[in-house]
């Protein structure tokens, strides 16, 4: 017999607290100390300034958030972020879920063979990604060279463009989340009963109207996850932009993450950098308790 | 429902363009790691018109490469041990106790999920500094674990709930304890989900980038993604031949240990996003 939550002996062993302490305690102990302190050992870095004077971080109050709000290449960099993380979500949702519709199909052939390919990109590191798509785009590289056959004229230098370079990366970045979103949705498809897709069909339901209206609702728990995890490991990566374009040219293609590192690791201003850091886990956690109060409801 | 001819073909078209899409970019490396550099920009899409192994030769034969590499070797095989161990009582007991706190701990994974790298390496710095942890590979261990940790722990707890309570209360029935019914009958039912957090871990450790970038300081320290990229930036002109060879070389081990583990990630996954 099958069940989904253990019961076991009522008001015994399994429900019983102290049961649940030894086993906890190894991974509570760990996250404590690489999760919990680290994040407000670093949260409090906002405090301090460093002086290059006396060589000392000295506490400075507010003083990093005062210049932060001064700063126009932060707001260049969060309002990147977010163009960077609203784009690459929609287009990885969009792309996958035609894609896992597809190969959810009963009509395609070689499924199996075709669902492992799509995995492809899942296993390749973001640095190696980053260095192929910087190769792609180069003004000599295979993109211009196929936009030169087919006649285009003079094909941008995509990555140094002040309004070319931040969607090169999006697309990149796109290209490395499509598996994780296409095979969670295609896993959240193939639990869609045909009976009620059937009973649209009758109902006269056209194609989009039966995918919106009765597909994507009953797999809402898997798109939420998906698009929530997604928005947050997109809106905090850092491989692509770091390899593919630094941020530039000048900061046009600056992201949050990637300035927060360069103010704390190559200007020595930690306290600056952990700013930016408190302002990008304000923007996530917003996005958490958003999933939450959805999935509680 | 039945579907017509043209309209299948049209299907297996358009599923083929696509999964081109996401094939081709690799394929141009595999092609630019067997070209020479002159060969790379006369055909920037082509296949090499004369197959050179100097690529692989020259990463090959760099000294930093086998350093770096056991590196990674040893960062991984750590993390992947650790994540297994730490996680596995923790899934256990998400999955089969009710406690106070059950529901707060389940959203603190996920909230964990949300943590900013700049942040949690600015506060790791303190601690590893203290124990002097900083550029060296514990240090380093001790960063991948604690990603890998929450998500690990959310796929072992699917894990166990598809392992029926019956099976367990039976062994001790037949007088085992509880620690001898977990680790002689519920643990071996649960081997594809450490196979699932091992898989996962593996290609956190492998591929992750910005904490070796910050933690590691010289060559000797460096993994394979800090090594691939010092590549891009020494000297001048980025030699593309030798550097696809060596991304190549970087991506293959956990390419080939990923397409055996994948089919248990991937349950584990959309096991638990489903339920």
């Amino acid at each position: 017999m099958a069940r989904t939550r253990p019961v076991g002996h009522p008001g015994r062993s399994w429900t019983e607290e102290r049961g649940a302490i030894p086993f906890l305690l190894p991974a509570l102990a760990v996250l404590c100390l690489v999760s919990l302190y680290p994040l407000i050992q670093g949260v409090s870095r906002v405090f301090y300034v460093y002086r290059a004077l006396t060589r000392q971080d000295v506490f400075s109050g507010f003083e990093n958030f005062v210049l932060l709000f001064k700063d126009p290449v932060f707001f260049r960099a969060f309002g990147n972020s977010l163009v960077w993380t609203v784009v690459s979500v929609a287009a990885m949702f969009f792309i996958s879920y035609v894609l896992a519709t597809m190969l959810n199909s009963r009509h395609l052939r070689f499924r199996r063979f075709l669902r492992a390919t799509t995995l492809i990109p899942w296993a390749i590191p973001g640095v190696v990604v980053s260095l192929i798509w910087r190769y792609m785009f180069l003004s000599s590289g295979p993109v211009n060279a196929f936009l030169s056959a087919i006649g285009v004229a003079n094909p941008p230098a995509w990555l140094t463009s002040p309004q070319l370079a931040l969607w090169t990366c999006i697309v990149a970045n796109i290209w490395m989340g499509l598996p994780f979103v296409t095979i969670m949705l295609l896993a959240g498809l193939q639990s869609v009963e045909g009976d009620i897709l059937e009973a649209a069909a009758i109902d006269g339901a056209s194609y989009l109207q039966s995918q919106l209206r009765v597909v994507m609702p009953s797999i809402k728990k898997v798109i939420l996850i998906v698009l929530t995890l997604e928005a947050i490991w997109t809106f905090n990566s850092f491989d692509i932009v770091f390899v593919m374009t630094k941020g530039g040219p000048g900061s046009a293609s600056m992201t949050l993450p990637l300035y927060a590192y360069q103010n704390a690791f190559m200007y020595y201003q930690a306290g600056y950098g952990a700013a930016i850091g408190v302002v990008i886990l304000a923007v996530l956690l917003l996005a958490v308790v958003l999933y939450i109060r959805e999935v509680l409801q | 429902m039945r579907m017509s001819v043209a309209k299948q073909v049209l299907l297996h078209v358009v599923v083929l363009a696509m999964i081109a899409g996401l094939v081709f970019p690799v394929l141009i490396l595999v092609f630019n790691s067997l070209k020479t550099e002159t060969d790379i920009f006369a055909s920037p899409m082509g296949p090499p018109h004369a197959v050179t192994w100097d690529n692989f030769h020259r990463v090959l034969t760099d000294p930093r490469f086998a350093t770096n590499l056991r590196n990674s070797a040893v960062v991984a095989t750590a993390t992947v041990l650790l994540s297994v161990i730490v996680t596995a009582p923790a899934g256990y007991a998400l999955s089969r106790f009710k406690f106070r706190g059950r529901t707060v701990f389940s959203m603190w994974l996920l909230a964990t999920q949300a943590f900013p790298g700049i942040i949690m390496v600015l506060g790791l710095f303190f601690v590893l500094k203290r124990y002097d942890l900083i550029n060296r590979l514990p240090g380093l261990i001790i960063m991948h674990t604690s990603f890998s940790m929450p998500f690990s722990i959310w796929l072992l707890k699917g894990y166990f709930d598809k392992i029926s309570v019956e099976i367990e209360e039976a062994a001790r029935i037949d007088g085992c304890s509880r620690l001898q019914s977990l680790v002689k009958v519920v643990f071996p039912l649960a081997v594809p989900g450490f196979l699932a957090v091992a898989t996962f871990s593996l290609l956190l450790s492998w591929n992750e980038f910005f904490f070796a970038l910050v933690l590691m300081r010289d060559n000797a320290h460096y993994t394979l993604p800090v090594y691939l990229v010092r590549f891009l930036g020494s000297g001048g002109v980025v030699q593309w031949g030798p550097l696809s060879a060596a991304a190549l070389l970087i991506t293959l081990p956990v390419f080939v240990l990923f397409l055996l583990g994948q089919r248990y990630l991937v349950s584990g996954l959309t096991g638990g996003a489903i339920k």
